[in-house]
């Protein structure tokens, strides 16, 4: 799944590894740590809790109107419906995670995405989803979305596809605990260097999964979605 | 004022069509003011010395992207390869005429704004901004230019922007604008599409902005309201291309 890999990629990524701070040595350290699915209801949350930390992830002006999607026992379900077609969701560890973090319980990754997003990207994290509550592993299910992608099942990123991840609360893992407040940008089959991404002195961070046909574009931004300032190559502390 | 237009004004105020970076809390005496260049200044005005120009030019990007990109410079009949690149990025100085066209800034001779656009960019977008910088330098009014440019379209000499086009905008010796700190490093992103929303641009405490790449308003020059959407999405960055801390916006 995408954020496996960008995960797993970014903490590789020198502006990130400052911010992540100790994420190699959490990976060297216990690179398995949750080798199979908890109890369901370990990774579901209180309903308004959920809807709420999902809201965190874009400014109030954006996310007070968007859609909101809550975790049900097999899927994702509509909690809020919203009006400025973006779409906010707690992504959980299967879709938000480093790889060793895929049963993590623990992992609450709020985002919101736009609308050529939640029409193309939000479609993997919630099939993916579906894969996991129905107990496919983290190999299992990497197969599963790249044939889904393959046979079309899964459309291709929509041009403008992005998402808000500004949230100052959740849990991005063990692995990497707390994100920096970030932009990312979606497409199909598309060459970091397109971007100028992960050159130094770059704004740009880029993730490529080919099995998925997808390239992630990362772009640490100043401010957490309360307008509080983000320092630089900074983080959260919970 | 709503709010949003407000907002959107004050984003305006100091963008300059494909360039600039707005401050969100700018002061809103600048996009009040009454048009200050009413007309072209004397062409010499716009011009600068050519290795200057490189300089600022590649002072866009990191080294990383503009070392090995292909520079223009602007000349009294239009933009002329300066130096020929190997990556497929496009460094060059924008003018003020390539603002909105009902941008107040249109015709203000300090404006110098250095910017490296990725290869999509450079197929798509530069193509348009030298056929509107060749129009201007042949003293055509601006509703010329948009009769002009509607007809590039209609005939499909223009080509439509590509999915994936960017740039950078992070020289520290860039003037964007006579407003604020005239500069603020950011990214660029281009979509053709027409909504603001779609981005959640021009939101209060968004990190970025969405903006209509040809106007302001849309009455200003109706024959725009024909012209292929197209939306400019700006991010601001921490830092300036050379690696040094820029102001929080």
């Amino acid at each position: 799944m995408p954020n496996n890999k960008l995960a797993a990629i970014a903490i590789e990524t020198f502006a990130l590894l400052i911010a992540f701070g100790t994420a190699h040595s959490a990976i060297a350290q216990n690179p398995t740590p949750y080798p199979s699915m908890a109890p369901i209801d370990q990774y579901l949350m209180d309903r308004s809790a959920e809807i709420a930390l999902a809201r965190t992830a874009a400014p109030d002006s954006i996310s007070r109107d968007a859609e909101v999607l809550v975790l049900g026992h097999h899927s994702y379900e509509s909690a809020a419906k919203g009006t400025n077609g973006f779409v906010c969701i707690v992504g959980r560890g299967w879709s938000a995670a480093a790889d060793p973090d895929y049963w993590n319980p623990k992992v609450r990754v709020p985002m919101c995405m736009n609308a050529p997003a939640a029409r193309s990207y939000l479609l993997r994290i919630t099939k993916i989803t579906d894969l996991a509550l129905a107990g496919h592993n983290l190999a299992q299910s990497n197969d599963a979305m790249a044939a889904a992608v393959d046979k079309k099942e899964l459309p291709p990123m929509e041009p403008g596809a992005m998402c808000y991840m500004m949230g100052k609360q959740g849990y991005g893992g063990d692995v990497l605990p707390h994100w920096p407040a970030h932009l990312m940008f979606f497409y199909s089959d598309t060459d970091p260097a397109a971007w100028g991404a992960n050159h130094p002195g770059s704004p740009v961070i880029a993730v490529v999964d080919p099995q998925e046909h997808l390239t992630q574009f990362v772009i640490p931004v100043q401010h957490w979605a309360d307008g509080t300032e983000a320092v630089a190559g900074g983080t959260h502390a919970h | 004022m709503n709010p949003k237009r407000m907002l959107r004004n004050q984003v305006c105020a100091i963008l300059l069509g494909a360039f600039a970076f707005a401050i969100a809390h700018q002061p809103a005496a600048a996009q009040d003011a009454a048009t200050p260049y009413p007309k072209m200044a004397p062409l010499e005005q716009y011009l600068m010395d050519r290795d200057a120009e490189i300089a600022l030019a590649r002072s866009a990007a990191p080294d990383a992207i503009s070392h090995d990109a292909t520079v223009f410079v602007l000349t009294q009949h239009g933009y002329e390869l300066a130096v020929k690149g190997t990556n497929g990025w496009v460094c060059w100085v924008g003018r003020a005429w390539l603002a909105m066209f009902d941008h107040p800034e249109y015709w203000n001779p300090k404006v110098r704004a250095a910017e490296c656009i990725n290869p999509p960019g450079a197929r798509s977008l530069m193509p348009l901004a030298f056929k509107r910088t060749e129009l201007v330098l042949a003293g055509r009014s601006k509703a010329e230019v948009v009769a002009a440019l509607k007809a590039a379209f209609d005939k499909k000499e223009l080509p439509a922007v590509e999915p994936g086009a960017a740039s950078y905008m992070m020289s520290k010796s860039s003037y964007l604008t006579d407003a604020g700190d005239h500069n603020m490093p950011h990214l660029m992103f281009f979509a053709a599409v027409n909504s603001d929303a779609n981005w959640g641009g021009v939101q209060q405490l968004a990190p970025a902005m969405s903006v209509n790449y040809w106007y302001m308003s849309p009455d200003a020059y109706p024959g725009l309201k024909s012209f292929p959407p197209l939306s400019v999405f700006l991010v601001g960055a921490d830092k300036w291309s050379d690696g040094s801390s820029a102001p929080s916006m």
